[in-house]
């Protein structure tokens, strides 16, 4: 009896003051426990338990393929992580693959909705056509660049190298044209969200401020710079957050195509996570490394939520 | 007059480009799964060839067909469809319109969920459902599919939620009728194009689900999306069956996607308004 007072006396301000209200405002309390408790319990039990256990299997030595090594052994896959050249290797390809993932989907797709806005008829070909690429699973994607479009000779890219006279090359087993294709492959994949969302941002837009400027004869460079760019801004910094985080675990689409290698050359800090657990069976220090990815996402998180409020 | 013309015919060259290379590897995969394996190989690309379906036949009546596991896919997508509906739905309900204690802390938790690499929960959770014998599942794969499909479905949901006039849950009461029903015969039934969003997207992502599927599927429980893999190994490439087997993993997401056109924005920014976001 007492936490109900107390309880209805905290929100007394929101809900009406007479008894009939209170039972009213404790029936849709209890209510709405009772429609969250279902989803809640599935979120506890598949995301917020697995992060527990990942952080305490860190600290174990935990070894599928020799089990009688196994054992607590305190912040040593830290240790070891710390002083792992293929880890630091890792995060950098981890940075490289999303700096220049987001950066060219964004400036792609800003372009062209910069374009498309300008285009009197056909918009609707590309509403259609850029959710294609969207929709499909990184996996699917993945397999096809592999091979109908990368595959020496009659993949067509390297058909279209070897008729611009560059000759055929090898574009998932040469380390640097490995990474570039991993990018190319993953920019190809997303730009038409970036495309998407600021077209239909873009759309969203005032016509007034723009006829405004065009009396005072801004140029469309000016019109751009001092008017389009700091009206769409919230838009891009919410592309590039969303893009950041699913490019620093993007999974599938490196695995299918080129599985990390040639070696480590594409071997982002997730696939090394996936990789140590699963192909070489050490799940210990595969936990310390998917903590590190997570910690590494919060930094950057952090830094980008913080750009999204300065304004 | 004649610079305006040509930008107008350089605007329409760079907007072909794009579409093209948008277009064309989708498209080439479909004319790929049309032909023989040597026609595939030929070199120059062969654009114009004797279509045949063998590849088709081979690769969804022959040995090793994949009809097992496109039926994996749809039990698994299925599956995680339902399950999510029914938990996400009361939730989106209660965190849109009710009102409780903790609503902000609870709304930002589902966000902050999404935060979470999909690497760190499964090898935990690969080791929790090895200890219980749940590799190799369908009830395994689509328990952890709730991660990722739970936060998403809740916050689309709310989005449309929070569309509703108040006046109609008020109307309901003054009634007589109880919450629950008020919620099942008036509110349900405003939200039932949201819902079929929802639907569409929660499918979508469990059907191009890859990493959790690759570590938890077996021989019972084996998506498409995994078993595309039979086609390609070190000896030899099944090349025109590997492109039908592309083409039946993609034809139901781009339907889907198509039917959807309108609301893939919104649902591809989901939560990003309040702050977060997914693949």
């Amino acid at each position: 009896m007492t936490t109900t007072a107390v309880t209805s006396a905290g929100i007394a301000s929101e809900a009406p003051r007479s008894d009939f209200g209170r039972v009213l405002a404790q029936r849709e309390r209890r209510f709405a426990a009772a429609l969250l408790a279902p989803a809640f319990l599935a979120l506890l039990a598949t995301t917020t338990f697995p992060l527990l256990f990942l952080v305490y299997t860190s600290a174990f030595r935990m070894d599928l393929a020799m089990p009688f090594t196994n054992g607590f052994v305190g912040y040593e896959n830290y240790q070891v992580l710390l002083s792992d050249e293929r880890f630091w290797t890792s995060l950098l390809v981890s940075l490289v693959y999303t700096g220049s993932t987001v950066a060219l989907q964004v400036i792609i797709g800003l372009a062209l909705a910069l374009l498309v806005m300008d285009l009197k008829r056909g918009q609707g070909w590309f509403r259609v056509i850029a959710i294609l690429p969207v929709v499909l699973s990184p996996a699917v994607v993945g397999m096809i660049w592999r091979t109908f479009m990368l595959a020496p000779e009659f993949g067509i890219v390297d058909f279209l190298a070897i008729n611009a006279g560059l000759g055929s090359k090898n574009w998932l087993g040469d380390p640097t044209l490995a990474m570039v294709s991993v990018i190319a492959i993953h920019t190809w994949q997303w730009t038409p969200f970036a495309f998407m969302v600021l077209l239909a941002s873009l759309a969203s837009l005032p016509e007034d401020i723009y006829e405004a400027a065009r009396l005072d004869r801004a140029s469309a460079w000016q019109r751009f710079r001092r008017i389009t760019l700091p009206l769409l801004r919230p838009a891009i910094v919410m592309v590039i957050i969303m893009r950041t985080m699913v490019a620093l675990t993007a999974f599938a689409a490196i695995f299918t195509v080129t599985a990390g290698g040639p070696g480590t050359a594409t071997e982002i800090l997730n696939l090394y996570a996936y990789r140590k657990s699963f192909t070489e069976l050490s799940i210990g220090y595969g936990s310390a490394l998917a903590v590190a990815l997570l910690v590494v996402t919060i930094i950057i998180s952090g830094i980008l939520f913080a750009i999204r409020r300065a304004k | 007059m004649t610079a305006k013309r040509l930008r107008i015919i350089a605007l329409l060259a760079i907007s072909t480009v794009f579409l093209l290379a948008w277009a064309f590897p989708i498209v080439w995969s479909v004319m790929n799964s049309l032909k023989t394996d040597s026609d595939v190989l030929a070199y120059p690309p062969k654009l114009v060839f004797t279509p045949t379906w063998e590849a088709y036949r081979d690769v969804l009546f022959g040995s090793g067909s994949i009809l097992p596991n496109l039926l994996s896919s749809v039990i698994i997508s299925v599956g995680t469809t339902v399950v999510t509906m029914l938990m996400a739905v009361p939730a989106a309900y209660a965190l849109a319109r009710l009102r409780f204690r903790g609503k902000k802390f609870a709304g930002f938790y589902v966000l902050a969920t999404q935060m979470l690499p999909p690497v760190g929960i499964i090898i935990p959770y690969f080791l929790v459902l090895r200890n219980i014998g749940w590799i190799d599942t369908y009830q395994g794969i689509i328990l952890i599919y709730l991660s990722f499909s739970l936060p998403f479905a809740i916050w689309l949901l709310v989005s449309y939620f929070e569309d509703i006039p108040f006046e109609m849950e008020e109307a309901a009461y003054l009634d007589g009728a109880s919450r629950l029903k008020t919620l099942w015969r008036i509110i349900i039934p405003q939200v039932r194009g949201g819902i079929a969003v929802t639907v569409v997207f929660v499918f979508l992502n469990a059907w191009n689900e890859f990493l959790f599927a690759v570590v938890l599927s077996g021989n019972t429980v084996r998506p498409v999306t995994v078993a595309m893999f039979n086609f390609v190994s070190v000896e030899q490439t099944l090349w025109a069956k590997l492109a039908a087997v592309s083409v039946l993993a993609m034809l139901p997401v781009v339907v889907l996607g198509v039917v959807a056109q309108k609301h893939i924005v919104k649902g591809l920014t989901v939560g990003a308004v309040k702050g977060g976001g997914r693949r």
